[in-house]
Formats: structure tokens, C-alpha cells, sequence
């Protein structure tokens, strides 16, 4: 009823064609952003020499829509703008992109591994001992801010564990080609193992830290749907089976719960992004989120205009691409969506 | 007496509220002899439902708690066995169908997936990779111990030829051949299905539960219950939740499944009708307690208690033309602060004042009725004489 | 009372006086915190925390030993009993500093979350409540909701750092940074939550009595509102306090030491090196900051569920929350039932 392979190429483009006016209002918006702050071009380049200034202001006293139109053409040549010093953009995020895309799969996974059992395991044990437990867990996670967090990681449990706090390798550059720029995924294409363990140490301590910070959602949203589900008559059917308490929670019952679930991997895709700004600056992570630091004058550095107008662009169509990416994983998983 | 497949002995049980505790049910003994259909009635609230979902433990412990008596299943004790031993004695010794169509078949899988789950889970301990004993409560899994056969069990095939246990040492080769064999497997879920009268079942193999109809999920679950040869089937209001055609029709086909398979049954309802044509024994539960038990008949033509003949005659039937329909005067009384001796007496006709004091009247055989019906009144001998 | 009761209708039963339904109220609410203990931690630090903004601002002298820039001669110290967490570079003791961000962190996020509340809040129960298509209602929120979306794409924080660049640094820049970034969230939550009540079986009977449109919304419609909204501010005071000191943090905030504000005072030891040097400088303000949000986050979510009508039996210490039939033991707890209109609010025609 609806659920044919060629449905389902439906379904997935009726979404793509909605992201298009939202991907377009993103343009909008960064554009806007651009030009709102026409008087703040001494802001944006306060050591600037007159003639950059003068440069700037020419800029931004043409037509609206000319100016509109420039932007949105340069955007399609891959000409992002530079920097101050005249370092273009766009070559510096696609370098940092993998990089990012590492780290968020990890925190990703780690969030997934940990935060969906321990909210099974707070459903379970609701308004008891086991609940109160994780629920202080998830909470000091999100209480934490990111730098807080990263400080206290960086400083304190890398000496702990014997884990490296800072880059990708311990000596740079590696020994192998770079194919995906992933660090881990690069030295296992390479087959070479040892680098392959130096790098996971490395990305280990940044993932985890962003992970523990946006666990709560998952967690959260977890135990509540299993809530929901656990008193239904066929989780008490699928014990009536003879099936043990383990295999009724995790196959009958989660497997119900993870479709609300997946509906916050949108929400949880903009906290990991946002968090890589900071995580990425203080492990040296040399992904997009360190590129956003100090674009943004973080630690004093001069503002990088185009690149943080860039970066947030990039950041915005990453969440956009996550919550379409939740919203096809729901229609998979819940067998009543019917995908015409 | 004859065999019983499960004997309820003085089982008392209390939910924790808050700070207080209530009981929901108060020392109930009864049996369900081997074979047999035992009917429950009662009002909402009487109790019958959570003595239902107590039998396997099934209900949710921390809240609810056994506060007193045994359940002697094949033997077993099953209120002393840890509650994490449960899910070996469920499924093939006790089972259970449920009320809502709607929500007792998983959402997610397909109709195939989930009957084919319980036919692999009785295979595999079938075939001795997980040793259920009869006699002594379930213990880690001993892939050298077979089931102890009984009577019974020469009906339901329990028994497997010797030589292929013996070699079916590694549960994961035993999985491979009992679980893993897909040709057997479906044939089995097809015999099932087409046992719950279903026709054409290749047809909804692949169909998930919201695209049947109620009937059809409850016959379902019928199978999926019986598919795994249980020898207690528990049915909690199976069929209240169901227009009252389909209720027609999936009775009917309860009563057949009754004649054909050597399940016994534990039937759990409100309706006095569905229970008169399925039942052969019949317990009324008033207030937590058992009030009356005995053979369906008998206590139909000749009940022995008060609030089981105002329940009779409180239930309309097309004969009777004249007059209000009657109904039993005052409320049903509330479980945190029961009335004290017999629970019945603020609204019984025969009331004395040696039903006010405590204890409440036992349940007892009544003189000059069948053998093993059973009243609690002390006046049962004046009940036929109430007008 | 006296004369007969043939005056027509029959009088409604007597409620309880408001004095009495706020008393029974806040004994209920005690009661819910008993049986949450984590989330009565959470209210008992948050008035902790109101208490001593309190004292800081109005007596200063009673908690901190050292004025708000009063420079010491001890420099960089270890957390002693003098200096309970040290002192920085330029001799400001790190505890009272502290405190002295303590009421300006406070009155930033109160501010952020207040205004995007009643702005974002507002916006959404337009959204929702007039939004049938084709009517002006209809386009605005249309236009509204496209706005949110694209809004929304974009994370909170980084939104908000860019604003925050492209405003120059100061109290006032900072409130508008982030709330330009966080009103849409409420907008997308009252809309929700409008949109379920819409439907109501009371609201529709409220309208076929004649209720008036703006009655419905401020009587039923807000009402129910309000619950879910409240929670979701309690978490939002402390998720805009970490932004907002994250901002501080990257350099965009407030200038420290002219201004006292925890993220400032993080990014101002990083700047100085001073974090890997004397790592005791974290403790100040990040234990405030960790604190303050977790009391908050606290309270917040265990509000959450305990307003959460499913899980509502189990944790609000009066019920079982499974299936069972029984009979709630008789406790006096103040219940506010839907309430149908009134005859006062009838037509007057006949």
C-alpha cells in the first residue's frame, strides 16, 4: 500500500524538491546578513587600510539586487570571497569539511551507542534510582558548555587516559595519501594500522566530548517514547512469548520508540555543528568549526567577513540536509506512512 | 480432582501507591483443570484482569506485588521462582491473548515476521536446545536434559525422537537447524493461520498489522498464541473490544479451536453471554474476591451466591418484556477501604449482621450442589430463595 | 439558600476562592517536588542562586570580601581561604568576580528567553489560531512560518555569533544577537501547542455558545498554552545562559574586567594563557555557569515530565501509571477542569 521501491523514489524527491526554496532562503538570509552591516564596514575590517574601506563601501551602494545577483553567481563559481589577508574561502572549507564530517559521525555514533540504551534503561527503571542516574548524566552533559567541556577534557582527562589533545596525527603530514581527508577512514584505506590507531586516539577524546554534550536530547527523547510503548499490548505480547526482557525492550519495544526518535536528528545535527566551533579550536581539530572561530575574530583574530558568512551558510544546509535525512529515515521506519 | 494444569492458592495481590498499599486481589484459590475452560466474570475493577496478567507475571512489579499465596503451574511454584526465570515458562507453557486488536501485534513488523517468532521460539525448545523441566523450576539452559514427557504432551508433540537431541549440541547449530529451516517454518505459520480459519494466508504474510481489520488481527494473535502449543492459554477479554458481529464470529471459532486443541483455557470476561458458551467451570469475582465457583452450568441455573444471582438477573435477555431492567443497588466498593467482613454485604438482600464482621466468608462447597461448586456466603443454602 | 428553586437553571457548585485554589496549588506542587527528588534539588538551587543575585546586587559586602574591581596585590594565587578560587593575572579575586557576573548572567538570559518568549510566543499563537487560508490571518502566517523555517535552519549559535560580529560587542548588542536567533523556537512550539487545543472539544463548544474569538484564546487557548511554554522556558534560561556565554567566550560578549560576565571572564583567562597555566581559573566561572544551568536544566526537565500527562500518575507520586483498576485513594489536590462557558457569557437573546 504505498510502499513500492518506486514510491519511495517519490517520497524522497517530493523532499529534495522542498529543500530547494529553503536551501534559496538561506542565500537570502546569508545575503541579507552580508549587506545589513553596510555601515559596519569598519567593524568587519577595523585595520583596514582607506582604500579597502573605500573598496567595501563601493561595494554595498550598488543596486540591491545587482549586488544580489553578483553574490548568488559568485556562490556558483566556487568564488566565496577571501579574507582580510586575501585567503580564499571556499578552498579552505572544502579542506576543513571531512575533517568536521569525522568528527560529527563519531559524536553521532557514540551519541547513538550510549545515549539510546541509557534511555531504554531510564524508561525501564522510570521515577526510580536507574532514571534519577540518567538523567543527572544526561544533564551535566548539556549543562556543560562546549568550551567548558573541552577545557576540562583537553587539560585534565587527556593526561588522564594517555589521550592526545590536539590535531588529527601526532605528526603531520601522514605517510599515505589523503583520499576522503578523514584522518581515521584514510589510514584504513592505506592499510596502515598503526597511524589508523593514532588517529582514532586522536579523534577519540573531541568526539566524545561533543557527544556527552548533545546526549541528552537522544537520551531524552528515547525514554519518553519507550514510556509510551512499554505498557502497550504488544511489548506484554512479545513477553507473553517467551521472549527474554532483553530482546522484548530492544527489538519490540525501541524499535517502535526510534521512529519519534529520529524526528530530533535535525535538532541534534545544529548542537553537533555548533559545538564543533569550539571543540575543533581547542583540540585543533583542523576541521570547518576551527575555520568558523577564527573567521569570527574568535581569540582576537581579525573577522573573516566571507568566510563566516560561508561557514554559517554551510552549517545551515547541514541541518537542513540532517532533518531530511530524518524525515526519509521516519517514513522508512514507520510502516504506516504511506510514501505517495 | 482431576489434573490441574494450574492451581491458584490463596493468592493475594497489593499495589503500592504512594505511601499506602491496596489490594487488588484478595486470596483467590482456584484451578483450571487439565482440558478445561475456566471462565472468570466479574465487574471493571473486580480484580479479574490483574489476576489474569498475574499468573505469568506479567504485571509490572514495582507497583504490584504478591502479597501472599502460590501459583502452582506443572508443578512450579511461580510466585517463589525469580521474576527473570518467567520467560522460560511463557509462551509454550503459559500464554496469553489480549483485548485491543488494535495494539497486540507490533506495529512494525509484518504479520510473517511475528507468527514466525513464536513458532521458532517453541522449535528451539522443542528440540531440547532450551530445556523446559516440568517438575523443577527453570534453571540455566542444559542442552543434555530433555522434557519430562507427559500424558499431555503425547498430543501436543512435545516429544522429539532421541538421536537428533544428541547431536544438537551448540545452540547455534540447534538455531540453524530448528529456526533457520525457512520452508518449514512458513508451512507452519500457513497451518496456523489457516487453523484460526483464515483463508489464503500466503496472501497476508507480508502485510503489517494496520492494514487488516480488527477480526482479522485478533485471529492473529489467536494463532500466534496457540502456534507455540502452550498448556495454559490465558484470554483476557478477547473478544470486548470487537463489533459484536466479529465477536460472533471469532467466538465460534474460539469454541472449535477448544474441540480441536488440547489447550486449557483461562477465560477472562465481562460479558456473562460469551462466557456461558465457551466455559465449562465459572468463578465470579466481586471486589478482589472470589464469590462463587463451579460448573458453568450449575452456576448459571442455580447460583449460590447473592451477588452472582442479582448479576444473572441483572442481565437483560429477550425473553423478559415486563418491567425496569434491574439493576444492583449502591456502588462498587472502593479497594483502598473494603467493607469489612463479607465485601457484598452493604448491597446484599440477605445481609445479616455476622456479614459485617471480619473475616470475610470463605470460599466453601455448598451442601446439596455439585461436588466442586464453591460459595463464599455464609447463607449460600438461602441463595435459591432470594425472589 | 432560602426561596424556592424554581428560578430557572441550577446554580453551578460552589468553587473554591482563589485564595484557597493558589494554597491548594502550591501544596500540590510540594507534594510533585517530594516525589521528584532531583527536581526539587533543581528548585531548591535555582532560589538559592535568585537569593544570593539578590544579595550581590542589593549587599554586595555580605557574600564577596573584595569589590568589583578591587585589584589585590596577590597575583596569580591558587584557590586558598582568603581567595576561595584564586586570583588572575592583574590580582582580581576569581570568587568575587564571580558573583558579581552572577546577576548580569542572570538578567541577559532572563531577558533573551523573556522577550523571545513573548515575541516568538505571540507570533506562533497568531500562526496557529488565525490561520485559516485565504484570510489576512492566513498569509501572515504563511509568511511567518516560511520565515521560521529558514530561521531554524540555521544552529542557534552560530546564528547568533555572526549577529554578533557583524553588531560590535555590549550588553544590549548581545541580547539582540541571540534573540534575533532564538524566537523562532517558540514560535514553532505555541503554534504546536495552539494548533492541538484548536481542535478541543471544548473549544468548539465554547464557539457554538457564542464565545467571543479573543475570550477563546485568552480563556481556553492560553491556558493550555501556558504549561508547556513554562517548561520549555525553565530549560531555555539555561541553554541561553550557555550561549551566551559561549559568545563571551569566543571574544564577542562583554569586555572583562570592565564588565563582569562569565563567559568574558573564560575567554579573557584564555586569551592571557592563563588556563593552561593556573587551571584553577576554570573553576570560578565554569563551575557558575555549570551550576546555574543544571539547576535550571534540572527543574526544567523534570517539570517537563512531570507535566507530561502520560507519565503524570507515576511521577506525581499519586498513582501507579500502569493498567490496573483501582480507585484513586481520595486526595485533596487542586484540579483545574476545563471549564465550559459560564452562563454569564451566554447570548443574552432568550
Amino acid at each position: 500500500m504505498g510502499r513500492s521501491p518506486s514510491d519511495l523514489a517519490v517520497f524522497i524527491g517530493k523532499r529534495l524538491v522542498q529543500l530547494v526554496p529553503v536551501l534559496f532562503g538561506i542565500i537570502v538570509l546569508t545575503f541579507v546578513f552580508t549587506h545589513i552591516s553596510v555601515t559596519n564596514c569598519a567593524v568587519w575590517f577595523p585595520h583596514a587600510s582607506k582604500s579597502t574601506l573605500a573598496n567595501c563601501q563601493a561595494q554595498f551602494s550598488k543596486p540591491i539586487v545587482d549586488q544580489f545577483w553578483i553574490y548568488f553567481v559568485n556562490l556558483l563559481h566556487g568564488d566565496w570571497g577571501a579574507s582580510v589577508a586575501g585567503s580564499p574561502v571556499y578552498p579552505a572549507i572544502a579542506a576543513g569539511l571531512p575533517a568536521t564530517l569525522e568528527l560529527v559521525f563519531a559524536s553521532l555514533f557514540l551519541m547513538i551507542v550510549v545515549g539510546i540504551p541509557l534511555g531504554v534503561i531510564a524508561a525501564q527503571s522510570a521515577g526510580r534510582w536507574g532514571d534519577h542516574l540518567v538523567r543527572i548524566f544526561y544533564l551535566t552533559g548539556w549543562a556543560t558548555p562546549t568550551y567548558l567541556g573541552a577545557v576540562i577534557a583537553a587539560i585534565f582527562l587527556a593526561p588522564y587516559f594517555g589521550l592526545p589533545s590536539h590535531g588529527e596525527y601526532t605528526s603531520s603530514p601522514p605517510p599515505f595519501p589523503q583520499y576522503t581527508h578523514m584522518s581515521v577512514l584514510d589510514a584504513l584505506l592505506a592499510g596502515n594500522l598503526p597511524w589508523a590507531v593514532d588517529a582514532f586516539k586522536h579523534l577519540l577524546l573531541p568526539a566524545a566530548v561533543l557527544a556527552f554534550i548533545n546526549m541528552g536530547i537522544a537520551t531524552r527523547m528515547t525514554r519518553s517514547s519507550m514510556l509510551e510503548v512499554i505498557p502497550l499490548d504488544y511489548v506484554k505480547s512479545a513477553r507473553m512469548k517467551g521472549l527474554s526482557e532483553f530482546w522484548v525492550m530492544y527489538k519490540h519495544a525501541l524499535r517502535n520508540s526510534l521512529i519519534t526518535t529520529t524526528t530530533v536528528l535535525g535538532v541534534t545535527a545544529g548542537g553537533l555543528l555548533a559545538g564543533t566551533v569550539v571543540i575543533e579550536e581547542v583540540f585543533g581539530w583542523p576541521g570547518i568549526g576551527a575555520y568558523a572561530y577564527t573567521a569570527i575574530g574568535g581569540g582576537g583574530a581579525a573577522p573573516n567577513f566571507d568566510g563566516a558568512v560561508a561557514v554559517v551558510a554551510v552549517f545551515a544546509v547541514g541541518v537542513v540536509i540532517a532533518n531530511l535525512i530524518a524525515d526519509i529515515l521516519y517514513g522508512l521506519l514507520d510502516p504506516r506512512v504511506d510514501w505517495r | 480432582m482431576t489434573d490441574a494444569v494450574v492451581a491458584i492458592d490463596n493468592l493475594s495481590i497489593d499495589y503500592v501507591v504512594g505511601a499506602g498499599r491496596f489490594r487488588a486481589v484478595s486470596e483467590v484459590t482456584l484451578e483450571v483443570p487439565r482440558g478445561h475452560v475456566v471462565g472468570i466474570v466479574g465487574e471493571t475493577g473486580c480484580g479479574k484482569s490483574t489476576l489474569a496478567q498475574a499468573i505469568p507475571r506479567l504485571l509490572p512489579e514495582p507497583p504490584a506485588t504478591i502479597g501472599g499465596g502460590r501459583i502452582l503451574f506443572e508443578g512450579t511454584d511461580l510466585v517463589q521462582i525469580p521474576r527473570w526465570k518467567m520467560p522460560a515458562i511463557r509462551g509454550t507453557g503459559i500464554n496469553m491473548i489480549f483485548q485491543e486488536p488494535l495494539n497486540s501485534l507490533n506495529p512494525a513488523f509484518r504479520i510473517y515476521d511475528q507468527v514466525a517468532e513464536a513458532v521458532r521460539i517453541r522449535k528451539l525448545r522443542e528440540s531440547g536446545a532450551v530445556a523446559v523441566r516440568r517438575n523443577e523450576p527453570p534453571g540455566p539452559f542444559d542442552y543434555s536434559r530433555r522434557p519430562n514427557p507427559t500424558a499431555s504432551d503425547a498430543w501436543s508433540g512435545k516429544i522429539v525422537p532421541g538421536g537428533a537431541v544428541q547431536e544438537a549440541v551448540h545452540r547455534r547449530e540447534v538455531d540453524r537447524r530448528a529456526g533457520g529451516d525457512r520452508a518449514a517454518l512458513e508451512k507452519d505459520v500457513l497451518d496456523y493461520l489457516r487453523l484460526v480459519r483464515i483463508n489464503d494466508p500466503e496472501t497476508i504474510l507480508n502485510l503489517y498489522p494496520h492494514e487488516l481489520s480488527g477480526g482479522m488481527r485478533q485471529r492473529i494473535m489467536i494463532a500466534m498464541a496457540l502456534s507455540e502449543k502452550p498448556s495454559l492459554l490465558i484470554a483476557d477479554e478477547p473478544t470486548s473490544a470487537l463489533d459484536v458481529t466479529i465477536q460472533a464470529q471469532v467466538l465460534t471459532l474460539m469454541k472449535e479451536l477448544i474441540e480441536e486443541v488440547n489447550t486449557s483455557i483461562l477465560f477472562i470476561s465481562h460479558d456473562l453471554g460469551v462466557i456461558a458458551e465457551t466455559a465449562d467451570e465459572l468463578g465470579v469475582m466481586y471486589a478482589g474476591k472470589l464469590v462463587e465457583f463451579g460448573p458453568v452450568g450449575d452456576v448459571f441455573s442455580s447460583p449460590r451466591h447473592p451477588y452472582t444471582k442479582a448479576l444473572l438477573r441483572a442481565a437483560p435477555t429477550r425473553y423478559k418484556s415486563d418491567g425496569p431492567l434491574t439493576s444492583i443497588p449502591g456502588n462498587v466498593p472502593n479497594l483502598s477501604h473494603p467493607p469489612s467482613g463479607c465485601r457484598f454485604h452493604p448491597r446484599c438482600p440477605i445481609a445479616r449482621p455476622v456479614c459485617k464482621v471480619d473475616p470475610s466468608p470463605p470460599l466453601l462447597a455448598v451442601e446439596g450442589a455439585a461436588a466442586n461448586h464453591r460459595s463464599a456466603c455464609h447463607f449460600a443454602k438461602e441463595v435459591p430463595g432470594i425472589p | 439558600m432560602s426561596g424556592p428553586t424554581s428560578s430557572g437553571s441550577p446554580r453551578p457548585p460552589p468553587t473554591a476562592s482563589a485564595g484557597r485554589r493558589t494554597w491548594n496549588a502550591v501544596v500540590g506542587f510540594m507534594r510533585v517536588l517530594r516525589a521528584n527528588p532531583l527536581t526539587m534539588a533543581g528548585f531548591i538551587i535555582v532560589c538559592l542562586i535568585g537569593v544570593v543575585a539578590l544579595i550581590v546586587v542589593v549587599a554586595p559586602h555580605l557574600l564577596t570580601p573584595y569589590g568589583p574591581d578591587q585589584l589585590t596585590t596577590d597575583y596569580n594565587l591558587a584557590p586558598s581561604w582568603q581567595h576561595p578560587a584564586g586570583t588572575d593575572g592583574i590580582g582580581l579575586d576569581i570568587y568575587s568576580e564571580t558573583l558579581y557576573a552572577l546577576p548580569l548572567d542572570l538578567a541577559i538570559a532572563f531577558a533573551i528567553a523573556g522577550a523571545a518568549m513573548i515575541g516568538g510566543g505571540g507570533l506562533g499563537l497568531v500562526a496557529g489560531f488565525w490561520d485559516r487560508p485565504g484570510t489576512a490571518g492566513g498569509w501572515v502566517s504563511i509568511v511567518v512560518l516560511r520565515i521560521t523555517d529558514i530561521f531554524l535552519a540555521f544552529p542557534s549559535l552560530i546564528l547568533a555569533l555572526a549577529i554578533a560580529v557583524s553588531l560590535g560587542r555590549g550588553v544590549w548588542q548581545l541580547i539582540v544577537a541571540i534573540l534575533l536567533t532564538w524566537w523562532p523556537f517558540y514560535v514553532r512550539l505555541v503554534r504546536g501547542e495552539t494548533l492541538a487545543v484548536k481542535h478541543l472539544p471544548y473549544v468548539m463548544a465554547a464557539r457554538a455558545a457564542g464565545v467571543t474569538e479573543g475570550r477563546i484564546v485568552l480563556r481556553h487557548v492560553l491556558r493550555n498554552v501556558l504549561e508547556p511554554v513554562v517548561v520549555y522556558f525553565t530549560l531555555d534560561v539555561g541553554t541561553v545562559l550557555v550561549t551566551l556565554s559561549t559568545i563571551g567566550f569566543v571574544g564577542l560578549g562583554l569586555v572583562y574586567p570592565s564588565q563582569a560576565e562569565w563567559g568574558s571572564m573564560m575567554s579573557y583567562y584564555q586569551n592571557a594563557g592563563l588556563i593552561t597555566a593556573q587551571p584553577w581559573t576554570v573553576l570560578g566561572p565554569g563551575v557558575a555557569i555549570f551550576v546555574t544551568v543544571l539547576a535550571f536544566s534540572l527543574l526544567g526537565d523534570g517539570l517537563r515530565d512531570i507535566l507530561d500527562p502520560r507519565s503524570r500518575r507515576v511521577l506525581a507520586g499519586t498513582g501507579t501509571g500502569s493498567s490496573a483498576t483501582h480507585e484513586e485513594p481520595p486526595v485533596p489536590v487542586a484540579e483545574d477542569q476545563g471549564e465550559l462557558p459560564t452562563a454569564t457569557e451566554a447570548p443574552a437573546s432568550g
